[in-house]
């Protein structure tokens, strides 16, 4: 029970991340694959703040939300420039920036030794300790990710945005300001991002920039597009299936030396077959 | 399509993944005849993949030995497999697994540091023992009474090192090419505060694993004309990449290696002459030792290769396992009993020489320094 | 300062790596118009083909290097045939085809690491011959072999698509695909065969990049990346000034490790890209 308690705070961290993720690339059009850097961002203020015991859980929660907020109004204020495919490529560029400051500024982070003993978040007086306690803590976030996205998406602002995905120059006639849209949903995202980095900081304990690669960004991609693209509940749905899968690898009797790269190779089709078959993923609506 | 039918799809899957899962628990029998299970978390796919493996089979041949011999307690020993991959995250599932569904009491892991040290607190939590037969992070030290390792701790090597560069060898002016990770940066700075604290000058590069173009960083460490280069790297790989290069930018400078590499002997036989006068620091692995020939000659023929690689690392994970054994058959199948024992263990013959484990889990032994002459390790002064 | 040459026939060293990715890259761009990330996994099948014809079949270096070329070229094709042809069919967007090239991307390189073991190892057997050039720097017999390819397949390149029928047809599906269907052309066959190309061009620097550095199944993606920066920096879509980007691309990088430090070498090589992307797009020169 407590092993699938942990895998279900796994998926609950990743549900959060996709549902960051799809708000730019699902409703808005635009494939992001940086997420991770502010995936990073977040973990990093909480890892940094909680062990240095400067602030507690929500002080670092609420700072790595702002930092990973401003960090992408930069980085967006250059790739909202961008379309398609350059939009990727120069975001493929921003997670390789971000991830060799996370390893190098080692003063700060310190690189690659990582930082442990990172504690659980306690409220007056009471700690997550408990895994349990900790998933429900973990799931009120998703729940409030989830709606913040859900008004979001519904409201003007998201028809906007996909207006933007639809058309982007129609958009513009119509006197919208896309550069802007691009650029705030980009940076709600990242903050949503955050978030998902201080749980994750605080429920492993443990952080090092190997967490947050480009490799991650495309597992995080991966993760919305088979769950489906503009759909929220489809981001909860991939989450759950691609975390579950390589657990449940660990018991098929895969020769342990090669279930890691199997997992690759299944992943890879995975991906090629959705493209060819069924691009909108399992519970979307945007066929892009 | 439609969604309802999607929702039943997705619970039906997640009820049977449930209960596929839960099936496979079965609680671990400890008053019973069924073998114990002890896990073992292994980099066994990834960067250090080439580590878990040669770790894997090592730990194979201590268990097959531990039961041909009569197990413990009239039982058998079963290792049960997990792959913490390097890094914090898969440690963490791995020791999730076996602490929760395989009920484990006792771990020999992990191998890298930071699988240590992001796996620690759930077997504290669960008062599961672990042992480590390769963490050597600094960080460890004392960290948990729950853990303990049969490598010292890569504060005491740098130390080694920077006295006998500084003073036996006269090398005042150091040139360091550092792999960026937890190991290579924690070897640093043990050497560095040491060295620069003699009064020695260092000039350093980094480079993330992967690289491997490194000639211009090497060129712009030849201009500074150092009198040794320092090869701080996770393995081999880097190591010979780099060597390749150094030469073929014709430098052949005095060498310093991590222990890593100076363990590696078919390593240091390949590249003899580059390595000639180059100094290592290794922790006591008398090789003469006869339990240690017995391990390396059966390695050599169970796995038919021509030498047991990482002896220092292989030796120490086998005696991990070895450890484990005396621990059970002393005090029984219990964690918080195991991991008060550790702490008493003094004089523990094992492959890799004598061993003591002090209050803060750590192996009290040094590093001692070493010179490679003729493409082999032997023991400076 | 006396150092620089050195530093500058580095950057020369690694830029002729980096043309050889980016030559097929940007052959097989200006086909398709979609970023193909899969082209770094074929660089991979090249090396280690090349390794298994070495090693295990115990042949000679010829046949290493043919074969481990006609393997990448073989998958390429393939991949074009079962993947990307049935998907620019549907006029799936480009957003598709580069997530689809994504997940072949990794379902090779994982294949890859099951079949080989993710172990670095190396083509080259004994030590590379070492050249002086003139005092001022050194390069290895490898690297000299590898610069002279990139001027003889980028030569030979310039001279099929200038002056053969097939090149010409190469150029008109470039220029607009649609319109070379109607004039006749077999578009679809003509960009298979662009393809198998593009894709033994990077098997050929994945073998050459074996005997230079070595080979890890994971050099894909970074080789890749590097290509992709060098076609954009040269100008996307035109052959030649890929080359040029990526000889820049290589200059800068090793300058940039002279001037600051190793760890900073990526961020500096994507920091490039940025730059480009953002004040260059069409790159370096104004076509």
């Amino acid at each position: 029970m407590e092993y699938l308690i942990h895998i279900a705070i796994l998926a609950v961290i990743y549900g959060i991340l996709g549902i960051g993720l799809n708000l730019v690339v699902g409703f808005t059009g635009l494939l992001s694959v940086t997420h991770a850097a502010f995936f990073g961002i977040g973990a990093y203020a909480t890892g940094i703040l909680l062990t240095n015991h400067i602030a507690d859980f929500w002080g670092s929660l609420g700072l790595g939300m702002l930092i990973a907020a401003v960090l992408a109004l930069i980085i967006g204020l250059v790739l909202s420039r961008f379309r398609d495919d350059y939009y990727a490529l120069a975001s493929f560029g921003f997670n390789t920036i971000v991830f060799a400051l996370f390893l190098n500024l080692q003063d700060i982070t310190r690189g690659p030794l990582g930082i442990p003993g990172i504690p659980r978040p306690e409220i007056l007086g009471y700690s997550f300790g408990e895994n349990f306690s900790f998933l429900i803590l973990a799931l009120i976030f998703l729940a409030a990710v989830y709606f913040f996205s859900k008004w979001l998406t519904e409201s003007s602002f998201g028809r906007v945005l996909k207006a933007v995905r639809e058309d982007e120059r129609a958009a513009q006639v119509f006197g919208y300001n896309t550069f802007y849209f691009k650029l705030a949903i980009f940076s709600t995202a990242a903050a949503l991002a955050a978030i998902a980095g201080s749980l994750f900081a605080s429920y492993i304990t443990f952080i090092d920039p190997s967490t947050f690669t480009l490799h991650e960004s495309m597992f995080i991609l991966a993760v919305i597009i088979f769950g489906g693209l503009a759909s929220l509940r489809g981001s909860i749905v991939g989450a759950v299936a691609l975390i579950l899968l390589p657990e449940i690898l660990r018991f098929v009797g895969f020769p342990a030396e090669i279930a890691a790269q199997m997992r690759q190779v299944v992943y890879g089709l995975v991906l090629v077959l959705l493209m060819l078959y069924r691009p909108r993923g399992f519970f979307g609506e945007y066929k892009f | 399509m439609s969604t309802t039918w999607k929702w039943i799809i997705g619970v039906i899957v997640v009820i049977l993944v449930v209960w596929g899962l839960s099936s496979d628990g079965k609680p671990t029998l400890p008053e019973g005849s069924g073998p114990l299970k002890v896990g073992v978390i292994l980099p066994l796919t990834g960067d250090a993949g080439v580590y878990g493996e040669a770790m894997r089979n090592v730990t194979d041949i201590a268990f097959e030995k531990i039961n041909k011999e009569g197990g413990v307690l009239g039982r058998e020993l079963a290792p049960v497999y997990e792959d913490g991959k390097c890094n914090g995250k898969d440690a963490v599932s791995a020791a999730q697994k076996l602490v929760n569904v395989d009920k484990v009491q006792v771990i020999v892991g992990g191998f890298c540091s930071g699988e240590s040290l992001a796996a620690l607190p759930i077997a504290t939590q669960a008062k599961v023992f672990m042992i480590s037969g390769g963490s050597s992070s600094p960080d460890l030290t004392g960290a948990s009474d729950f853990f303990a390792r049969v490598v010292p701790s890569d504060a005491v090597q740098g130390q080694v090192l920077a006295k006998v560069a500084y003073e036996q060898n006269n090398w005042k002016n150091i040139a360091f090419i550092q792999e960026q990770t937890d190991y290579a940066v924690g070897l640093y700075k043990s050497f560095s505060s040491t060295f620069e604290g003699l009064g020695g000058k260092i000039n350093k590069e980094e480079f993330q694993t992967q690289t491997s173009d490194f000639r211009s960083l090497l060129s712009k460490l030849k201009a500074s004309s150092p009198d040794a280069l320092f090869l701080d790297t996770q393995s081999s790989t880097s190591a010979e990449r780099i060597i390749k290069q150094l030469q073929e930018l014709s430098w052949s400078p005095k060498i310093l290696v991590s222990d890593a590499i100076v363990v590696d002997a078919d390593f240091l036989k390949k590249y003899a002459k580059v390595f000639e006068g180059a100094l290592g620091a290794e922790f006591g692995v008398d090789y003469t030792n006869q339990s240690f020939q017995s391990l390396k000659s059966a390695y050599i023929s169970k796995f038919k290769v021509s030498d047991m690689p990482y002896p220092s690392y292989t030796s120490t994970q086998y005696d991990a396992v070895y450890i484990v054994k005396s621990g059970i058959e002393k005090v029984g199948y219990d964690g918080v009993k195991l991991a008060k024992w550790s702490r008493e263990l003094s004089g523990w013959q094992g492959v890799s020489g004598s061993i003591s484990i002090e209050k803060t889990g750590d192996r009290s032994s040094g590093h001692s320094p070493r010179v490679v002459k003729d493409g082999v390790s032997t023991l400076l002064k | 300062m006396d150092i620089l040459p050195q530093v500058l026939v580095n950057g020369l060293i690694a830029g002729s790596l980096y043309a050889l990715v980016a030559l097929g890259f940007n052959l097989a761009y200006g086909a398709t118009k979609f970023f193909n990330l899969a082209h770094g996994a074929l660089s991979v099948v090249g090396g280690y083909t090349a390794l298994a014809v070495l090693r295990d079949l115990g042949w000679g270096l010829g046949w290493a290097i043919v074969i481990g070329i006609l393997m990448s070229a073989g998958i390429g094709w393939l991949l074009d045939k079962f993947i990307y042809l049935p998907l620019r069919k549907r006029k799936a967007s480009n957003m598709v085809l580069l997530v689809a090239s994504l997940g072949a991307f990794t379902a090779i390189q994982a294949i890859i690491a099951i079949l080989f073991t993710s172990q670095f190892q190396t083509l080259l057997a004994g030590e590379s011959k070492i050249i002086d050039l003139f005092g001022y720097a050194v390069v290895t017999g490898v690297q000299l072999s590898a610069f002279v390819t990139v001027a003889v397949v980028g030569l030979g390149l310039y001279l099929i698509l200038k002056f053969t029928r097939f090149g010409k047809a190469v150029r008109a599906v470039s220029d607009d695909g649609e319109v070379a269907r109607i004039v006749g052309i077999q578009t679809d066959k003509i960009v298979g065969t662009v393809f198998l190309i593009a894709s033994g061009l990077a098997g050929l620097a994945g073998i050459l990049i074996g005997f230079d550095t070595g080979l890890e199944p994971t050099m894909g993606m970074s080789l890749l990346l590097k290509g992709v920066i060098a076609s954009i920096v040269g100008g996307i879509g035109n052959v030649y000034c890929g080359i040029a980007g990526a000889f820049l691309l290589g200059i800068i990088e090793n300058l940039g490790v002279w001037q600051f430090s190793g760890e900073w070498k990526d961020a500096i090589a994507f920091g490039l890209l940025i730059i480009f992307l953002l004040f260059r797009p069409k790159g370096i020169f104004k076509n």
